[in-house]
């Protein structure tokens, strides 16, 4: 019985399209209300200058939000900081996961639980992250401190995230501690992949760790470096929780990143125009960034 | 790595000059494993310490790395709150864990956590579903447009979130939707669906083409296919995807912050980021809180850490 009605179902023409359609709806009625539609919405936006605290005005003024945000000197403060954030958290994680990933590709008693409790921070919720690491620099009370002047690497003690010169990298440390688990795992999973034949080869050819690592497992590992940048890279350069948990842009304008830019102009100064604008030129950096790095690696290989 | 030399064993020096370099390998190895727990768990067991620890003895200078005497005032501050009557003697009483300052809101966290358990899961199951079924039809099904299906799908995570926010926020607002746990769940589907399905084409496409043609061919329909073939052989992508459906949606933030503005529907970040921000709370409070909100997403990444990693990996191993 069931066997000639899906005969004939699957003989019937369309069937397959009709089923791919059907799995398919609920995805995209879903992005559509959520996703698709306030993509389009926000770039719309971005058109015209829209003041929340002029309701009664929003000329339309095509690509004038950009050019405003070009003159407006916040704009490159933003873009210095989301730069200096964006670089050093990106080559930090990636260096330090790279490390990690080594370590956890030999064999040792103990291997199999170090691999387990790297996932710490990467399932400790961001807030959480922020609000942890604010104690632990808390000039009056904090770890950090405490620490660095018990062990005498410091006389007395010091503000961290209050310090502008700091802030960013006190924030990009915070950043790092979550994000380097994932990172050290998706090397991990690359470097396993790569044959053994290759570092029995090299040793018969008399190369040493440093050698074997330069030639053998670096070259290899492109393809899982060039995920784990652009990943980083996505995420970096749009955070935005540690940056409001933990200094609001602060001090002054030290912290004072594109993602908190658009948070301010939109939800404190209520231009969503600008806001949206803003989004818009951050997401295209993204894309770029995205592109530049996949070509880079791409074209040596 | 690990490849023993091939030359260099006959000689009695051959054979010590190997016993110094492993020795010297094991050392390397505790030492550097050493090192990667405390700067993994330090930050960790220094925010469960300090939730131990009352107000004067988290103010302490030096620091109290371990708490000198375990409160668990603050947890029962937040399970079980004492009756707010406000009188003068209340008042003047306050709480001693908190110097003697309970947070105004301090009783929200209970109905919060609620509400980050009740989203979590829901956004775990019902992107489970929407996914497995669009992933299928992208990976298994070749019908025309599967390509710009998928495009179209992955596109949506290129904006930042930021972006989102206020059209986001105006449509829930048209619904009538603010306020509600629904908007949350509604949105983070949105969020992460995308990489769910990303993650479960490349383990269907793994899956033998062979097996579907023969389960075609004994007379399943699609739905069948997938039911019997395709979900049995992807167990560890479902596990992943659950993973990481729940834990995305209890760390989410931002969205939080803008779709929800009363207790009925905000989650465990939001109470805890007013805290953070209201500078006259306690940090042995908040670190509590803190605390709270760490375990459920730890426990079960550790408990399920090997479908986590080899699920999240799936789509990376490709290259």
């Amino acid at each position: 019985m069931a066997d000639t009605w899906a005969d004939r179902l699957s003989r019937k023409a369309g069937y397959d399209e009709r089923s791919a359609a059907i799995l398919i709806l609920p995805v995209f009625v879903v992005l559509m209300v959520v996703a698709l539609y306030p993509i389009i919405y926000s770039f719309y936006t971005s058109l015209f200058d829209i003041v929340l605290t002029r309701p009664w005005r929003r000329p339309f003024v095509g690509f004038g939000n950009y050019a405003r945000i070009f003159q407006d000197p916040m704009f490159w403060v933003a873009v210095q900081r989301t730069t200096v954030y964006t670089v050093v958290t990106v080559s930090i994680t990636t260096v330090f996961a790279l490390f990690v990933a080594l370590l956890l590709n030999e064999a040792f008693p103990g291997r199999r639980l170090l691999s387990a409790l790297i996932l710490l921070p990467w399932a400790t919720p961001s807030i959480v992250n922020g609000l942890m690491w604010k104690w632990i620099y808390d000039p009056g009370y904090g770890l950090l401190n405490g620490i660095l002047v018990q062990i005498g690497l410091l006389e007395s003690y010091t503000v961290w995230l209050g310090n502008p010169d700091r802030t960013l990298f006190m924030i990009a440390n915070a950043a790092i501690w979550k994000q380097m688990p994932l990172a050290a795992i998706l090397l991990l999973v690359s470097m396993k992949a790569i044959p053994q034949d290759l570092y029995r080869a090299a040793t018969v050819d008399g190369a040493n760790v440093f050698q074997r690592f330069w030639h053998v497992t670096l070259p290899a590992l492109k393809p899982g470096l060039m995920l784990v940048l652009v990943y980083e890279t996505m995420i970096s350069i749009r955070h935005f929780d540690l940056f409001l948990i933990m200094t609001q842009g602060g001090p002054g304008d030290a912290s004072y990143t594109l993602s908190w830019q658009i948070y301010v102009e939109t939800f404190r100064n209520l231009k969503f125009g600008i806001g949206a604008a803003l989004s818009y030129l951050l997401a295209i950096a993204t894309f770029v960034l995205s592109y530049l790095f996949i070509r880079g690696f791409g074209s040596k290989s | 790595m690990s490849v023993e030399p091939v030359t260099g064993m006959a000689s009695d020096g051959g054979r010590s000059a190997m016993m110094w370099r492993r020795g010297l390998r094991a050392l390397i190895i505790t030492v550097f494993s050493l090192l990667l727990v405390i700067y993994v768990a330090g930050p960790v067991a220094w925010l469960v310490s300090s939730s131990l620890q009352s107000e004067s003895d988290i103010t302490a200078v030096p620091p109290n790395w371990l708490p000198p005497k375990v409160t668990f005032d603050n947890f029962e501050a937040i399970f079980a709150p004492p009756k707010r009557e406000v009188t003068y003697e209340t008042r003047r009483q306050g709480d001693p864990a908190t110097g003697r300052f309970l947070p105004s809101g301090a009783e929200n966290l209970l109905p919060s956590l609620w509400n980050s358990f009740a989203v979590g899961m829901a956004v775990a199951i019902l992107n489970l579903v929407v996914s497995m079924t669009a992933a299928y039809a992208i990976a298994v099904i070749h019908f025309k447009g599967r390509r710009a299906a998928l495009y179209t799908i992955l596109v949506t995570r290129v904006i930042p979130d930021i972006a989102l926010i206020v059209p986001l926020f105006l449509v829930m607002r048209q619904l009538d939707l603010v306020n509600t746990r629904f908007a949350l769940v509604v949105t983070y589907l949105a969020v992460t669906v995308p990489f769910t399905i990303f993650i479960l084409i490349s383990y269907f496409e793994q899956i033998p083409r062979d097996l579907y043609r023969a389960a075609r061919a004994d007379g399943c329909s699609h739905w069948q296919a997938l039911r019997f073939v395709y979900l049995p052989l992807s167990l560890p992508a479902l596990v992943a995807s659950v993973m990481f459906a729940f834990l995305t949606s209890w760390n989410e933030f931002i969205f939080a912050l803008i779709l929800t503005q009363n207790i009925t529907s905000q989650t465990l970040p939001i109470i805890i980021s007013g805290f953070v921000m209201d500078f006259t709370t306690s940090f042995s409070f908040i670190n509590a809180a803190g605390v709270i909100a760490i375990v459920p997403p730890v426990v079960l990444a550790m408990m399920f850490e090997r479908y986590i990693v080899s699920g999240l990996t799936a789509g990376a191993v490709k290259g």
